[in-house]
Parts: structure tokens; sequence; C-alpha cells
């Protein structure tokens, strides 16, 4: 509690939404819904879980009924129906430490790897101790006829108590043991993961409601030395990072679900979050009578580490307690960025090139709009009215050719459509999105302001984005530096399109598989309406891991700027696409478009990577004047 | 009026400084550590000892312009010019301007984004603080000055930063960075020794080789040859994309090449929209014809 209290403030956006909160307790917490993700593992918990939520009350009367042998509950003491559920329970705590052992020594999955599994084991026998005690204690009252409740209610300590020996010394024996191995377990719960049982609620609790792809941004406006710059110690931890650390229970879903991991990277967010809280643990004496504190990254979080993650967020997806590791990541890349220089070498061309010209690969602003001028797209000039849908293009379509095609195919159904719509040409900027995955957070903000300033000038109410890393930036995170607007993704406006019957895409018998992309189906929701689109298009196919348990293409989190170590995650996501057998794999995010093509390529299969806009304008227009070839501009 | 010019030995950029500082009319002192052949009137040499040790020869800058009040001191565009030049303009408290190209009274135009664009600005005090743009002015010319030694009071703090030690990046052969032709190989090289027909033509051209992402991905060569955005980026004279496709990646490592030719089999590979020459054909087959005939040329 005391480290909690001195760590630092934490964004105000945690103590908004009530309603969103109060419903994530109910649902992650009370209703196991994360849990349940797994289906073994989930019923295994639930049935602990719920088993001890009920049998509280029996644990009051056991303390009290140890000094006092006569004293029961008021009321539910002599409830049949209660005594009833209590054994219910029993036998559903029973059933889950058997499954839970089952888990842990027969089926051994990997995601325990690095786990304290002797912890784990102890607790299991803590826990089964806990209800065998209470079972014994109860079936030897009705031997002793101390029952409060009618005895046949109680079918299972009925059954057992004919088996017990002179059970008033027995009842006696069996209550004090109960009691004791609570007070033990109790003791022995700070020194654990299972910590959680106090602090999981808590985490939940605070845990993001509402635009999850957003990342709290530092406050340079603070008095000096207030800013925070990420996370260097311990003591630059927010207090939610620190809750983070205590309620993580080990279990390695995060890691199971890791591209990175999964890839052979150093990087298990599972070992990230022990490293910071082993280190919280460590220093912690330290950090309350304001000694020297040791870097983080390097000693309890290797720097390589750091620097493996895609920010894709399955890790925390798939958190049963709700633990944000990618706040940890990029706090401690901030750290790295800003305080101590120390990044990937080859992603500093990157970082300069943003910052300097406002693309990520240098290339001149003034050529950000020469896609579009052969189909005659209407350019913004400053002074104009706005349009009704403003087309934020994103550098990525604007100047990759690969990835301009979707902005060609999109700028071309709008049209067909009759979208009022116009680009911003060259007063679009990045969003910075690179930068701030990479830590690097001015170049970001500065970014944020300047793009704000352009669209508020512009009046921009609704914005549609072709590339998913600039809708998260534009819709959940711009209204922190006072940019509100509608955004969109094309995927949403063209399935709206098609709804309504602006635009009538004909139906093939091709096979698409559609590749989710993290930034749209995880951090913004975006889905089903993708799916409409290829599902008017041709035959959808899904792959194992869809929607929003989508694995990343590799380029998340700056990685499109930085080199891979071990198996390529872009070939271990083509590789899934190739087994469902479509010909066609379909995007909706430029840089899911060049990774997978590129990982195509690599494996030398016979696939096609096209972005779901591309396919809709085929179906539509095959004989199509738009040339989705590689164009000759600069000739 | 008098003008102080900071000069190296055997330098070029020196030269160029002296011909800035020249332009500015007046005397024209030059100061350097160690003896120069520099066209100057006076030429002052602090003696100072040992290696390069920025802030002690920003000193000795400093202690001459008490002794001269020049009204402007000119250093080289070079890397050591400009770092001087700042501990001078920290010391004074002086505004500096760098990579000037062009001077006209208190008004200056100097180079700025790689040269991308040219800013007009105006300097704010009596004593002008310049660092000449590279090869922005012709080497001055002429007979060496009469030399004139002096010891500058130095602190320890003075030479508390100096070079200990240079140790050569280059392994021997031409860098990449450097090379005035680089031969660049992708995917369609196929294997680490396919590279071997790239490294002939690169040495018959006294160039480098370079490589693409999937190659260095692949494992067929060392990151260290790697063109592109998370690689070197290069500016040669010629450079000869053989069985690259041209992702953005790439092109953003050699975009500064002043020529392009681009070898693949795809004729819709994207690297031919920036090349300048394309022959669409097996790079295999291309690639030894272009050195069989260079050697035809010159007769070996």
């Amino acid at each position: 509690m005391r480290l909690v209290r001195a760590a630092k403030p934490v964004d105000k956006e945690r103590f908004e939404d009530v309603p969103g909160r109060v419903k994530n307790e109910a649902v992650i917490v009370l209703g196991q819904k994360k849990l349940f993700q797994r289906l073994l593992p989930g019923v295994m918990h639930a049935l602990i879980f719920w088993g001890f939520l009920v049998l509280f009350p029996t644990i009051v009367m056991a303390m009290v009924g140890a000094i006092d042998r006569d004293w029961a509950i008021p009321w539910l003491g002599s409830q049949g129906w209660f005594m009833a559920a209590v054994d219910v329970f029993v036998l559903m705590v029973l059933t889950g430490v058997v499954a839970a052992i089952w888990i842990r020594k027969i089926v051994r999955p990997a995601r325990f790897e690095g786990s304290h599994l002797g912890e784990a084991d102890f607790i299991l026998a803590l826990i089964a101790l806990v209800v065998l005690t209470l079972l014994g204690w109860h079936a030897s009252r009705i031997a002793a006829g101390l029952n409060e409740w009618p005895a046949h209610a109680s079918f299972l300590s009925n059954w057992v108590s004919g088996a017990i020996p002179s059970p008033r010394v027995m009842e006696r024996v069996f209550d004090w043991a109960h009691v004791c191995v609570i007070l033990a377990f109790l003791a022995y719960l700070p020194h654990s993961k299972h910590l959680h049982i106090a602090t999981a609620a808590i985490n939940v609790y605070f845990s993001r409601t509402r635009r999850r792809g957003r990342l709290e941004p530092l406050r340079f406006d603070l008095p000096d030395e207030e800013i925070r710059f990420g996370a260097g110690t311990i003591g630059d931890l927010t207090w939610k990072q620190m809750v983070d650390s205590f309620s993580c229970t080990e279990c390695g879903r995060c890691q199971d679900v890791c591209p990175a991991y999964a890839t052979g990277k150093l990087l298990s967010p599972k070992l990230l979050i022990m490293g910071i809280r082993d280190q919280v643990f460590a220093e912690g004496a330290n950090l309350l009578a304001g000694g020297e504190l040791n870097p983080i990254a390097g000693n309890g979080v290797p720097e390589e580490m750091i620097w493996d993650c895609v920010t894709c967020g399955a890790c925390v997806h798939e958190c049963p307690v709700s633990i944000e590791h990618v706040d940890h990541i990029v706090d401690l890349r901030r750290d790295l960025v800003m305080m101590k220089s120390s990044f990937p070498q080859e992603s500093e061309a990157m970082l300069r090139d943003v910052e300097r010209v406002g693309n990520p690969w240098g290339k001149p602003q003034g050529d950000r709009a020469s896609w579009a001028e052969k189909l005659g797209v209407r350019v913004l000039e400053e002074g104009d009215e706005p349009p009704e849908v403003l087309y934020w293009v994103g550098c990525a379509a604007a100047y990759d050719e690969r990835a301009r095609k979707a902005a060609e195919s999109t700028a071309k159904l709008l049209q067909m459509a009759g979208v009022d719509f116009a680009i911003l040409g060259e007063r679009e900027a990045c969003t910075g999105d690179p930068a701030r995955r990479m830590g690097n957070e001015y170049v970001f903000q500065s970014y944020a302001e300047q793009n704000v300033a352009t669209l508020n000038e512009a009046r921009v109410t609704k914005i549609v984005a072709s590339c998913p890393h600039c809708l998260n930036s534009l819709g959940s995170e711009y209204p922190d530096f006072g940019g509100r607007y509608e955004v969109m993704h094309h995927t949403q406006l063209l399935a709206e399109l098609v709804r309504d019957g602006r635009l009538e895409p004909k139906l093939g018998d091709g096979e698409i598989t559609y590749h989710d992309s993290c930034y749209l189906a995880r951090h913004n929701d975006v889905r089903d309406e993708p799916r409409e689109l290829v599902a008017s298009v041709g035959k959808p196919i899904e792959m194992s891991r869809n929607r929003e348990r989508t694995f990343c293409c590799g380029a998340g989190g700056a990685h499109m700027w930085m080199e891979e170590r071990g198996t390529p995650i872009n070939e271990e996501r083509v590789r899934e696409a190739v087994e469902t057998g479509a010909e066609t794999l379909a995007v909706a995010c430029p840089f899911c478009t060049v990774m997978l093509d590129d990982g195509v390529r690599s494996l030398g299969k016979q696939l096609r990577v096209v972005d779901v806009s591309t396919l809709l304008v085929e179906s539509m227009a095959p004989e199509s004047d738009v040339s989705l070839e590689p164009s000759f501009a600069n000739d | 009026m008098t003008v102080l010019v900071v000069v190296e030995p055997d330098d070029e950029l020196s030269l160029q400084a002296v011909a800035l500082a020249r332009s500015l009319g007046g005397d024209l002192h030059g100061v350097s550590v160690g003896a120069a052949d520099v066209p100057v009137d006076t030429l002052h040499v602090a003696e100072i000892d040992g290696s390069y040790a920025p802030a002690a020869w920003a000193a000795a800058v400093v202690q001459l312009v008490a002794e001269l009040s020049p009204s402007a001191v000119v250093a080289p565009g070079s890397d050591r010019g400009n770092e001087v030049l700042a501990h001078v303009a920290a010391r004074l408290d002086l505004p500096m301007a760098v990579n000037v190209t062009e001077v006209r009274g208190d008004e200056v135009t100097r180079m700025r984004w790689g040269g991308t664009l040219l800013e007009e600005a105006r300097i704010h005090s009596g004593l002008k603080l310049l660092t000449a743009a590279p090869f922005a002015f012709a080497p001055a010319a002429g007979p060496a000055a009469a030399t004139e030694r002096f010891a500058p009071a130095l602190t320890d703090a003075d030479t508390a930063v100096r070079v200990v030690e240079t140790v050569s990046t280059s392994t021997g052969g031409i860098s990449l960075a450097d090379a005035k032709v680089v031969v660049s190989g992708g995917r369609g090289v196929g294997s680490s020794e396919g590279f071997a027909i790239l490294e002939e033509l690169a040495a018959l051209l006294e160039g480098a080789v370079g490589c693409s992402r999937v190659v260095t991905s692949a494992g067929w060569r060392p990151h260290t040859d790697q063109v592109g955005q998370t690689g070197t980026k290069v500016s040669p004279d010629l450079y000869i994309a053989c069985g690259i496709s041209g992702a953005t990646q790439h092109i953003a490592g050699c975009k500064g090449a002043k020529k392009l030719l681009a070898i693949n089999d795809d004729p819709e590979a994207t690297i031919f929209t920036h090349a300048d020459y394309a022959v669409i054909g097996n790079l295999h087959e291309i690639v030894p014809a272009i050195s069989a005939e260079l050697r035809k040329v010159r007769g070996s």
C-alpha cells in the first residue's frame, strides 16, 4: 500500500466512466469473462472463485465458532438451502483444484514457462485443505448433533459424517484446522502471486474502458521536477503500473498469444511484468526511503525485451486481471529514447525523417498528393469550405507503391458513391504514431498539435482514414490535444455505402481470408465491417486467429522500421493464411499489406495480398480506368 | 577591420573557410594548432600539446579575439570547425551561423536541412561567428603567411575532453557510404553465393556491394551491407539495383544516387519507377555480361 501511495499519479481518465468500470467488475471479475477465453482453465478458475464467494460466510462462522462452539451466523446459519449450497460449492472448488492439478501436472501448457510452479502447487494444496477441513467440520458437527440446520440438506457432509470417530473432539480439531489453514493462507498471500485476489479487482476497475489504443500522454507543461519522462526506475511507475505488477498471477496467457514470443524473441509479456514486480519488491524500501534506484531497463527487464514488442495488445486483451503491458513497454521506451538516447540504431533514420520532413521515409512533402492527381481528387486548400468527409490518407498510402493502391481504390469508390470528400495534400503530416510507439513523445506531441491545428482550422468534423494507426491516433489520441472528430476507417465508410446501396459490389466465387489489423480489430473494435465487404465480393474463410484475437503482421510499435531477430512474424502469419486454402489474403492496413506481401514472397507462396477496398473496386469496375498497377509517375 | 579564420593543416575545407574570410575584407589573421600552410596575412600558431581538445582550441581562439578584436571569426564547415566555433560562441555568449554560403553585411545565407533549404538570416552581434558551408567556396590560394607563435592560457577543464584514440571503422575495401558506385542485390540474387557476380562487377567499377533488407534477413549478407531506411543511406554516382523489387524501405536508402540502373526480370517491379536506366532480364546473365564488356573495353 505504501508503495502504491508513493507511486506517480495516473491519467484522470481512469477515474471517469464509472458505469463502464462497474460493468468491467461485473463481467471480468464476477463473470470471469477473460478467463473463459480458455475453456478448461476458465472453468477451473471459476469453480474455485465462485466457490469461495459462497463459502465466505462459513469462514466467518468457523472463526467465531473456534472460540464459541455454539455460535452460528443468525438466520443464514440455520438455512438448509445455504448449507446445501455450501456442499455444492465445496465440490466445485475440489473439482477446480483437481482440474488445476490436471492442467499443471498432465497438460503442462508452455505458457507456464518461467512461472513459479512450486508456489502454485503450495497454494492449490492450501485451497484443497481449506475446503476439506470445512467439509470435515460440518460433517463432525452433524455427527455430534451440533448442526443448527437440517442435516439432510448437507448431502455431502451428512454422508461423510458417518465416518467421523469421536465427533465432539473432531469438530474442534477440524474447526481449528480450518481456521489455521485460512490464517496461513492469508499470511502467505502478500509474498506470493496469489496477491492477485486482493489486487485484481482494483486493477480491473482502473483499467481502460474506452479508447483502448490510446497511450497516456506525458505532461510537458508541468513544472520541471514533476515531468515524467517514461519509466526509468521503479520510482517513475504510476500506481496503476505498480498494481499491474502486483496482480500478475503468472498464468502466461499473455506469453501464449505474444507474436514476439511465438517467433523466438526474448520478450515474454509475463516475464516483463514479473521482472518489474521483482524489482519493485527488491527496491521498494529504498523507494520509500528516498534512496538510489537502479534503472529498470537492463536490470528487471532486459533492453532487448523492451524493443521486441509490436504493441499489438494481444497480451492486454488476454490478461484476466487487466494488466496493461503495452503502457509499461512504451514508458520504458520513452525513458530509453528521451533520457538515455538508447534505442535500435536502425530506427534513427525513421525518427529523424518523421521529425524533419513529416513522414517516416524522408520523402518530399510535395509528393504527398501525387497519387491523387490523375484521379482528380479535391485537395482542400486553406480557406476552402470543409467537405462532408475528410480522407486522411496517411504516409504509407501516400508514398508506398503497394499501399497506395488502397488509397486509389478508396478514392475511386468514394467518387463512384458520390461522397463529398477531399484530402489535405501537403498539409497532412505523419500523425506521429511511429515516433510515439518508439517512445519519442516529444515528436508525437508536436505533430499532434500541428495536425489538430490544421484540422480545426479547416473545420473538419468527419474523417475517414485508410491506416488503422492513423485512425487510432486521430480518434483515440488526438482528443487529448484538442482534436475531436468523428473518425472512421475506410472499411466502415465503404460498408455503410454498400448497405445504403450507393455501392453495389458483385459477388465472386474466390475464397478470401481476412487478416485483422491489431490497431483496427483489437484497439479500435472494427471487425464486422471489413468482413461485410469481404462477404460481398467473395467467399470468406477465417484464419484460426481472428477478430480481437488476431495475430500481428509484425509492423506495429514502429517495427516497420526495425530489424527483426528470430523467425519473422509476417511469415508466421502468412503460413496461417496459406493453411486456409484461400487464394486471396484481404487486409485493411497499409503496413499489414507490405509486411504480409513480403512474407508471401519470402515463403514463395501463391497468395494475393490486397486491401479490401481494392477487392471492392475490382468487383464493381473490372474495366476501371484506374490503373492498379504501379504507376510510372516520375518519368 | 580584422577577420580571424580558424584553420587546420592540409585541410581543403580550411582553405574554403579562408576564401570566405578573405571575401569579408580587411586584415586576415589565421589561427591554428600546429604549423599550417595557408594564405592569410598573419598566422597565429597556438602551442597546445597533445591531441585534439575542442575546449582548448576554443580557448586559444577566444584569447586571440580579445587581442585582435576582429569583426568576424570564420571556421571551416567541418565537424571540428563547427565544434570549436560552437565552444567559442558559448564562451563569448554570442550567436553563431553555420554552413554559410554568402555574407552581405549583417545578413548571411546559410544551408539547412542538408542543403534542401537556403535560409537568409541576420546576425545581431558585433562579432560575427561563421562557419563556411563545405564546397560553397573555391579554396583560397596564395603564399604562406608569416607565423607568430603563442601559448594560450589553459585550465585543466579545457583539456578534460580530448581525442584519446582514433579507430577506423572500415574493414578494408571501399565503404558503402562513400562508394561512387554501389552494386546492390535483392531477393533475385537467390543466395549468398549469387553475390559473387555482383562482387566482381563492383571490383571492376571500384565500387562497393550493397543489398536489400530481404537479403540480410535471409542471412546472405551482413547487416552492414544493407542499403535502406534501416540500413545505410547511400548517395553514389551510380546505383546498380540487381533483383531488387524497390520497396519504399529500400528506396529511402538509395534515393540519393545520381543515377539508378535497375536490373530485374519482373517488368512491373516498382524499382523501375525510380530507375534512370532499366534492364528487364535475368541478372544472372546480365551482370556477368556487363563485367565481360567492361573487361573487353579495358582490354584486359
